[in-house]
């Protein structure tokens, strides 16, 4: 909000305008709907006068009582097709803008994501695409409108009396200085309105998902006292945004009548004395009264025009955000060849921020074919060198090297065929299971799903399934355990048969045994294929063709494990931990 | 405030218009602040007369000095008009101000007894009911009833008043007429209402795929790894591509409502005011109608019309809070299962209880499922007994059963001789303090969560407490030690961290009885070590029940109860266990054979 004024309005205008270009005869046609609506308006009350006229005369007025009956038909016409027609162009520039957002947020990686909180990204898509639809739709009819009606009755008010179209129009600045700060300040008390809700309502959640703590230590009592508190915030802000609220509907209608009553105290006077005639008197309140509402309109659009800017700024902030990798590079078509898998660092350094280094001129290679074991405590940078690997962060170029080539030269499309990570939270979409397996693969064969699940091991547990492979996952579906949900995200990485595979610590809620299993099938379903994974059991580091230990982010050991138990001591008391730990979960089962 | 994405099926239907059974309770809520009820019911009519009375100030004005040119009068005339227009200001703005605060007070109210109510329910209904829909009981609901209130029922009020007293006044100037008008209205009536209940369809089915659109790119961004790395980027768009096409053809839909709405009744009012000048030519022709009445007529019809869409849209305010009532009433009606015993029976324990349990022939089942048969269990004040035995046993229903979590379905659970069910729930919870495997952790300061804003308990004696637990080590590194606030759910706090202020909690409450399910989540060697110190301080003088995971627990407890298939098989000390050569020493030997003894 506060930087409304900083930037100079064209290029603060710069995502918005392209999405203008084809709208041109929209708003001219919108426009000229506006005027015809405006005009049939005016002439019903003009048709209702002659009418009054002839009945007096004591006839029924057939002819312009049918023009009446027209005029109605047509002013409807008039005033639906325009307001749908800038409302309809207000929704298409919206619809334009969320592809836009939405396309960008897709192409951007984790550097720039991981800044972001996810619920902002989230409102920016709903709220402020909204508030930028809201200055082009309602913001061009509004602005229309009073741009018409100020053109329609000011040459007519000012030929009567210049002076009288003074004194009458005085209380048209204060109507729309109230309009616009009353506006202001109930979107800024309705924002707090809804954050107190907001607050009210995470209160009653939390509460509930912590019902179990309230009730074992007796704790109703002052839960009911802070409930009874944030109720009342939430009223307060409610009740202060009710009195701004009440207040403006009638101020607007003050306004009107003290220029009602500036013509009467003034205009009467003149119309006493014979200056003025007593139609002219009649028409100068009609005239007041078709300017009020659009004044108030005038003013309410300012400030929804203020909003729109802002929200426009937040979305430029991401519209103007680029992805590390060139969007060329990653665009370019898939080599058809499968890789043999072979990876080497080459004095990779790596850092989240600059000033946090977290992995220090690394130098290995991983042979293709082989099962590559990655040790060391948490935080020693084993999770930080997959993502790098994955290139989900940016490696500098030429320091990762796989079958020869540069990691940060490969098309996007061929690195996911060939690539597969599991990261550590095992995070699924809240679709069916067999969707989260085959993704948008072209080939939707369930035998490529069945045999990962196989693999995984989750296959017997997906057969009590209530819709086996259908069934749906997530929050509307069933909740997976963790290892379950472990289990799923390393089918789902199989399911595309990668020829390296990436594992970071995926079986951290899966027992020893099947973990063993699970390993063994996968050395038994391909032995090309090269796997790293990161993990805390002895029995599947004891599985590597090496391990590399790392601490600090350095590699301090390499080998396999009965060598680096005998020359290792940090790999040593690593190991010492891990068998502690095992036995531990061994008995919570 | 996201709206739950699959909030398309309960929470959108819509009551009756109007239910007596329904309202007549609401009423009850409404009966404290009659008074200020009272004043905004007097509200409307004192606006109305003064929004009526400045056309006829005008009118005086000119017929009495505009157009005769003498202006003795005129001033207090032209006083009369301000002074309307003041009295219109302020009417004006206390009726929505007093309607609001009305709305807050009842809602303020109902909310609280909702909230209250909530917390005395027991776990089997929480398990049936997700929490989504709790929340939006308290929230939303509660929300759409207070709308009734401040936007709905009392300008309804007004409204229908209105209606009925234009209706009235034209039938007393020309029956004929108002007979021809008020034949047309009911079809009017009907369109209006019609398409604001079909807007009301359309703009909900809007909001829906805005939170589905939401939900979307909620679940893109929290998954945004997983999308890179199978390169679903392009399936992503096409997805939300749909909702959002969908959303801009909903609006179409929306839009035309609208501006049909807006346009339709202002059309019908014209419509009828040719009919009106049809009809009303023909009588002044046979000469039983006046002019001045006609013009009364035309000014009438206004009048008559802008309620109509102001009420169509009252209508459908009051259906939602209607079905939300509905819900809210369903809601505060459900018992809870496990409630204080009623006065005459209720026994309160000892200031100083002693700490003995017994489990007398207790049995518990969900159904058909039996989960514990035939317990006996006498725990002598002091003794402390670790429960072991494979998963689904029925050790965490053991504990659910001595502070009344659950209720056998035979048999007895004593705390020193009284029946767990006679003593109040509140004094037998605090006399049992019970830790659960995961300690949740609410949004406030380290401190809050340790004394549970319990305002008995003092910031030293939380800080006493850390210190007995060691976890005031860590608690001391984080920036604002006590002070500091969580982040969501304390996942800034690693699982040992969370398990040693689970203890410090309790160690705050001091209960006479620990019963703890201890956790099973794996923590490095030093946490390790500070919770088996602070467990063997926690235990020192109270009795204690715990759910053993940890070797050095079971090897240090009094007494080992092994639970399997919902029966106790064996009990004894460690020793007497490993030499029965039973179930204990079966999973001794199979769980702890590679725990190197520098552990314990």
């Amino acid at each position: 909000m506060k930087n409304a004024t900083t930037s100079p309005a064209p290029s603060r205008l710069r995502h918005l305008l392209p999405l203008f270009a084809g709208q041109k005869r929209a708003f001219a046609l919108g426009f000229a709907l506006l005027a015809l609506t405006n005009a049939s308006a005016a002439a019903i009350p003009y048709v209702m006068k002659l009418a009054t006229e002839e009945l007096m005369l004591r006839k029924v007025p057939h002819t312009l009582i049918l023009a009446l009956v027209v005029l109605a038909i047509v002013n409807a016409f008039f005033r639906i097709r325009s307001r749908t027609l800038i409302f309809g162009i207000g929704r298409d520039v919206e619809f334009a803008l969320r592809s836009r957002y939405h396309a960008k947020l897709l192409s951007l990686d984790a550097p720039f994501l991981d800044q972001e909180k996810t619920g902002e990204l989230a409102s920016r898509a709903a709220a402020d695409v909204g508030a930028v639809r809201m200055f082009v739709g309602p913001g061009f009819l509004q602005i229309s409108n009073a741009l018409m009606a100020y053109a329609a009755t000011m040459p007519v008010m000012l030929g009567l009396d210049p002076l009288l179209t003074l004194l009458a129009l005085a209380p048209i600045p204060l109507v729309l200085g109230v309009s616009r700060l009353l506006t202001r300040r109930m979107y800024r008390l309705s924002r707090v309105v809804a954050d107190r809700f907001g607050a009210l309502s995470g209160f009653i959640q939390e509460s509930i998902a912590g019902i179990a703590a309230i009730h074992a230590h007796a704790r109703e009592t002052d839960w009911n006292r802070r409930f009874a508190a944030e109720t009342e915030e939430l009223s307060r802000a409610a009740l202060r945004h009710a009195r701004l609220q009440s207040l403006f509907g009638p101020m607007v209608v003050l306004g009107g009548a003290i220029g009602g009553f500036i013509i009467l105290a003034h205009g009467g006077r003149e119309v006493a004395a014979g200056r003025l005639t007593m139609g002219d008197f009649v028409a100068f309140s009609g005239y007041l009264a078709m300017l009020i509402w659009p004044t108030v309109g005038f003013g309410w659009i300012l400030t929804v025009m203020q909003r729109g800017l802002a929200a426009l700024d937040r979305i430029s902030g991401v519209l103007d955000a680029h992805p590390f990798l060139d969007p060329a590079v990653a665009a370019a078509p898939a080599a058809e060849k499968r890789w043999t898998g072979a990876i080497t660092l080459d004095h990779l350094s790596f850092a989240f921020r600059p000033d946090t280094p977290v992995l220090h001129d690394l130098s290995l290679e991983i042979p293709a074919g082989s099962l590559t074991g990655l040790a060391g405590r948490i935080g020693s940078g084993k999770s930080a060198l997959l993502q790098v690997l994955a290139r989900l962060h940016p490696a500098p170029a030429g320091t990762i090297r796989i079958d020869g080539r540069d990691l940060n030269t490969l098309p996007e499309a061929e690195l996911r065929r060939e690539l597969a990570m599991v990261p550590q939270e095992s995070f699924l979409f809240s679709s069916t299971l067999l969707q989260n397996l085959l993704l948008d693969r072209p080939d939707p064969s369930h035998f490529r799903a069945r045999e990962a699940i196989r693999l995984a091991d989750l296959e017997e547990e997906v057969q009590r399934f209530p819709q086996g492979l259908e069934t749906l996952i997530g929050e509307r579906g069933i909740t997976l355990s963790g290892g379950q949900r472990q289990r799923a995200a390393l089918a789902r990485a199989l399911v595309g048969n990668p020829s390296i595979l990436l594992l970071d610590d995926v079986f951290s809620h899966v027992d020893a045994r099947t973990e063993a299993r699970i390993l063994e099938n996968l050395r038994a379903a391909s032995r090309h294929r090269t796997v790293v994974m990161v993990c805390h059991r002895v029995a599947a580091l004891q599985r590597a063709d090496r391990i590399h230990l790392l601490d600090q982010g350095r590699i301090v050991a390499s080998g396999t494990h009965d060598t680096l138990l005998e020359t290792s001591p940090l790999y040593r008391d690593l190991h010492n931990t891990m068998s502690r730990a095992e036995a531990l979960e061994a008995l919570a089962r | 405030m996201m709206p739950a994405v699959n909030s398309d099926t309960e929470e959108t239907r819509y009551g009756a218009f109007l239910d007596a059974r329904l309202m007549a309770r609401f009423f009850g809520y409404a009966k404290p602040h009659r008074r200020w009820l009272a004043f905004a019911m007097i509200l409307p009519p004192i606006g109305a007369l003064s929004q009526l009375a400045q056309p006829l100030v005008i009118q005086m004005a000119v017929d009495r000095h505009l157009v005769t040119g003498q202006l003795d009068g005129f001033f207090g005339l032209l006083a009369a008009l301000a002074g309307l227009g003041v009295v219109q200001f302020v009417t004006g703005y206390l009726q929505s101000t007093v309607n609001a605060m009305l709305g807050q007070r009842v809602i303020s109210d109902l909310r609280q007894e909702l909230f209250a109510h909530l917390l005395t329910l027991d776990a089997a209904f929480y398990a049936r009911n997700p929490s989504g829909a709790l929340t939006n009981r308290v929230a939303n609901d509660a929300e759409a009833i207070s709308q009734m209130v401040s936007a709905g029922l009392i300008n309804l009020v007004g409204d229908v008043l209105l209606l009925i007293s234009v209706a009235v006044g034209m039938a007393l100037l020309s029956p004929r007429l108002s007979l021809a008008v008020l034949i047309l209205m009911p079809a009017v009536i009907f369109v209006a209402f019609r398409v604001t209940q079909r807007m009301r369809v359309i703009q909900r089915h809007g909001t829906l795929l805005q939170a589905r659109m939401t939900a979307r790119l909620t679940e893109e961004t929290e998954g945004r790894d997983v999308v890179r790395l199978f390169h679903q980027q392009q399936n992503a768009m096409v997805q939300f591509g749909r909702l959002n096409r969908a959303h801009r053809e909903n609006a179409d839909k929306s839009n035309f409502l609208e501006a049909f709405q807006f346009s339709f009744v202002e059309a019908a009012s014209t419509m009828v005011v040719a009919a009106i000048f049809w009809y009303g030519g023909l009588l002044m022709a046979e000469q039983t109608l006046t002019i001045g009445v006609l013009t009364a007529f035309i000014d009438a019809v206004r009048r008559l019309f802008f309620p109509i869409r102001d009420l169509a849209g009252k209508f459908t305010t009051m259906q939602s809070a209607m079905s939300a009532l509905e819900r809210v009433f369903t809601l505060l009606d459900t018992p809870p299962a496990i409630a204080d015993p009623t006065p005459a029976q209720a026994i309160l324990p000892p200031p100083h209880p002693k700490g003995e349990i017994h489990f007398q022939g207790v049995t518990f089942g969900y159904g058909q499922e039996t989960v514990l048969s035939g317990i006996e269990l006498h725990i002598a004040p002091g003794e402390r007994i670790a429960v072991v035995g494979p998963t689904g046993a029925g050790k965490s229903t053991l504990i659910k059963l001595l502070n009344r979590t659950c209720e056998p379905q035979q048999g007895s659970v004593r705390i020193d001789g009284i029946p767990v069910n006679r003593i109040p729930l509140a004094p037998l919870r605090r006399m049992a303090g019970v830790a659960r495997q995961e300690t949740f952790l609410f949004s406030g300061t380290i401190a809050e969560n340790i004394g549970l804003f319990d305002p008995a308990i003092s910031l030293e004696r939380i800080e006493q407490a850390a210190e007995e637990t060691g976890a005031m080590g860590f608690i001391r590194a984080l920036p604002a030690g006590l002070q500091t606030r969580l982040t969501e759910r304390g996942n800034n706090l690693s699982a040992g961290q969370r398990q040693l202020l689970g203890m410090t909690r309790i160690f705050a409450h001091n209960p006479p009885i620990l019963v703890l399910d201890e956790a099973t989540s794996s923590v490095d060697a030093v946490s390790e070590r500070l919770i088996q110190t602070a467990l063997e301080r926690l235990m020192r003088g109270r009795t204690a029940l715990i759910i053993a995971h940890r070797l050095s627990t079971i090897r240090h407890a009094d007494r080992i109860v092994v639970l399997s298939h919902g029966r106790i098989v064996e009990s004894g000390t460690h020793q007497q266990l490993l030499e029965q050569q039973g179930l204990f020493a079966t999973l001794h030997a199979l769980q702890f054979r590679e725990e190197p003894e520098a552990v314990t």
